[in-house]
């Protein structure tokens, strides 16, 4: 094998232009996927991280309650029974949290908006506090200071919210500043507290936008709530691809220990709320979900963004594919004569083909890894730069105000496998051509 | 020097009870007899049809104004709002049937259960605005005080949602005409005590109804005025209100559907 690699490899020297050419296209396609896979799997990455910070566990284990059945309430009632079943049935839990959930509008002296309300006990939600960053005053408030006010710790307070820097820039307010929260009770009555801004964090994409966060006391007081009841008990897993299982491992094991389990809906808690309406029953049903579910209006940018990467790789493939094909048959085209000779020296014709074969993959595997390993090095780069993203519409699309690209050694491996097997495709029809020349023809092959 | 002071006190003190004095308390039987009448004098035993404008302000905002006509069966509780204007609303209706409220939506097809403190067409007016008046059944009234509202010598209640009512302000101040007994303003509280509307019934009309046998009373404007979100108000204009009869079989889904076919 050795010497047919030999061969391969002067031949390739040897036509020293057409090599170059071929490798530095079949790099640069490499690079572009391995760079677009790695952007892919950051975008990727930032959802799960903000959607598991902000609006979910790896497994959530919420409900409805109605009590009549015009009425619907996102509500888990005796939640800590619930909880303590949860905590049987679920395998390989790192920790559970109960949040409460509801919808506010949320008014300052010069506007208001309409957003969800996360009631958390600050103490014990970790990954909120991992992901969750107070931001400078200077990205608010016009002559802010470029220090951080306020204290995260005083979400544990009654009555103080967490607000993010769109949010703040949109009610025009700054930490200590009061707002009003008005909400409709489960029971249809309307609420409203005055709360005062207790910290200003930065964006954390498009899911930040849609959430203030106040302390589960607080919610639930102004929801009228009892101690029993919360709006979510959110499971994480030591192991995040785990939560497809666990979510059907805790939904079997709910309905043995008799609770009402809605069919599994792959849709947020609050896109639900019209099917419930209109169902007709009365009472607590619980719905299990896992992160994914809760983000699944989300993931159609992904699913963008890898459509795009797909249609822009097969086109290129189709075009490198060509170029493998059309350098192959020149290089054939012209040692024809060098192939006759080999051929009437007695050189069988697989061997031909072998050498032609091993000729296109050398080629196609050096150029890959330099096209992946290049992708790679690029994409770190970039991410460590933590380039801004200027447009707000992108920023928004991203979840991130920076570009983040996520370089797995999978992904540089499964390139470079994949492009040489495309290149090595190509290369079998001139190869098998080559390898199928009467010695005599390819002799006397004039050209 | 000390004399003086005494008798300031004293003038005072009198002056105050003789303000209280002033003041006629009612009790809790002539409260509930007087929210009774303000409930009746709106009801018609029949039904009851008018056309309704809505304008919507809202503060850095342009102003919506919605055309609906009204169809209300008193007598079953039932209740359609129709949207006629803007174009774009033109269709869409809710329709109340045994305490429960739907909303259809001409450009979908489909009909959705609403609660029954929908805010109507996103203004700050609700479907207890354009239904008939249940002051009574649906809250406990307390007196406050005997008091004048601009030209009008009032009574002024306190009222608090009864247990399992339906309502979306679980409090509510109300100032009620003497005279006439005519509602003329309401506040209506948050449950933390917040106060969240005000409401102005300016122009009481009455037109006789056959069905009946008597006046019925109606507000020809309301001007609802969001007191979180200063600024935002909403006025509702009440036209054409006529007492005949409906169609009997107008209050269904079916009915609905077919106006914007």
């Amino acid at each position: 094998m050795g010497i047919y690699v030999l061969i391969a490899y002067r031949n390739l020297v040897q036509a020293k232009r057409r090599t170059l050419l071929l490798g530095l296209a079949l790099a640069s396609v490499t690079m572009l996927l391995v760079m677009l896979l790695s952007w892919s799997s950051g975008i990727s990455e930032t959802m799960v991280r903000s959607a598991t910070a902000l609006s979910s566990g790896h497994v959530n284990v919420g409900g409805f309650y109605k009590s009549t059945p015009s009425d619907t309430a996102p509500l888990v009632v005796d939640v800590a029974q619930v909880r303590t079943a949860v905590e049987k049935h679920a395998k390989n839990v790192d920790y559970i949290i109960t949040r409460q959930r509801g919808w506010a509008r949320l008014v300052s002296d010069s506007g208001s908006i309409q957003t969800g309300i996360g009631g958390i006990d600050i103490r014990a939600d970790r990954r909120f506090l991992e992901v969750v960053q107070l931001s400078a005053e200077s990205e608010y408030l016009d002559d802010g200071r470029r220090q951080i006010i306020g204290n995260i710790d005083d979400l544990a307070k009654d009555n103080r919210v967490l607000l993010f820097v769109k949010q703040a820039k949109q009610l025009g307010v700054q930490v200590g500043d009061q707002l009003t929260v008005t909400i409709e009770t489960l029971t249809g009555q309307t609420n409203s507290v005055d709360v005062t801004v207790a910290a200003v964090a930065q964006d954390v994409g498009l899911l930040s936008g849609w959430n203030i966060y106040m302390s589960e006391t607080s919610v639930r007081k102004i929801y009228d709530l009892s101690d029993t009841a919360a709006g979510v008990i959110m499971v994480y897993l030591k192991d995040i691809s785990e939560a497809n299982q666990a979510m059907k491992t805790i939904g079997l094991g709910l309905e043995k220990d008799g609770y009402k389990v809605m069919e599994h809906d792959p849709n947020p808690f609050w896109a639900k709320f019209d099917t419930v309406i209109a169902e007709d029953w009365v009472g607590q049903k619980l719905d299990l979900t896992t992160w994914r579910d809760e983000v699944n209006f989300l993931t159609w940018i992904l699913r963008a963004i890898d459509s795009v990467s797909f249609l822009l790789i097969s086109i290129l493939v189709v075009i490198i594919s060509i170029g493998i094909m059309n350098a192959m048959w020149i290089s054939v085209r012209e040692r024809t004569n060098e192939i006759g000779t080999v051929r009437a020296l007695g050189m069988a014709k697989n061997r031909v083909l072998t050498l032609f074969m091993t000729e296109a993959l050398l080629l196609g595997f050096a150029s890959t890894l330099l096209g992946a390993t290049l992708g790679a090095i690029l994409s770190l780069a970039i991410d460590a730069l933590q380039l801004v993203v200027p447009s707000r519409a992108v920023q928004i699309m991203l979840m991130s105000d920076t570009l983040h690209f996520s370089v797995s050694i999978s992904t540089v491996i499964g390139s470079t496998i994949a492009f040489t097997v495309i290149v090595g495709l190509a290369a079998i029809w001139p190869a098998y051509r080559a390898s199928q020349l009467q010695p005599v023809t390819a002799i006397n092959h004039v050209g | 020097m000390i004399h003086f002071r005494i008798i300031f006190a004293l003038v005072l003190l009198s002056l105050i009870g003789s303000k209280e004095a002033l003041a006629t308390p009612l009790s809790d039987e002539q409260m509930l007899a007087l929210l009774k009448k303000v409930d009746d004098r709106q009801r018609n035993n029949g039904d009851y049809k008018t056309i309704a404008y809505v304008q919507q302000k809202e503060k850095d905002k342009n102003d919506r104004v919605f055309q609906m006509v009204i169809y209300r069966r008193d007598e079953d509780d039932k209740l359609i709002l129709l949207f006629l204007k803007p174009k774009s609303e033109a269709g869409k209706g809710y329709l109340r049937l045994d305490k429960n409220l739907f909303l259809y939506d001409p450009s979908t097809g489909k009909w959705d259960r609403r609660t029954e403190r929908e805010r109507i067409g996103g203004t700050d007016s609700r479907r207890a605005d354009f239904d008939e008046s249940r002051l009574a059944e649906e809250y406990t009234p307390s007196y406050i005080a005997e008091e004048r509202l601009g030209k009008f010598s009032v009574h002024r209640m306190k009222l608090k949602a009864r247990p399992k009512a339906d309502v979306a302000y679980p409090i509510v101040e109300a100032w009620i005409d003497q005279a006439t007994g005519n509602l003329l303003k309401l506040q209506q509280f948050a449950l933390s005590g917040k106060l969240m509307r005000t409401t102005y019934y300016p122009k009481w009309k009455k037109k006789f109804s056959e069905s009946k046998g008597a006046m019925v009373y109606f507000p020809q404007e309301i001007r609802i005025f969001d007191e979180i979100q200063k600024g935002n108000r909403t006025t509702v204009v009440l036209k054409n209100v006529d007492f005949r009869a409906l169609d009997k079989n107008m209050f269904t889904k079916a009915w609905l559907e077919s106006k914007s076919r």
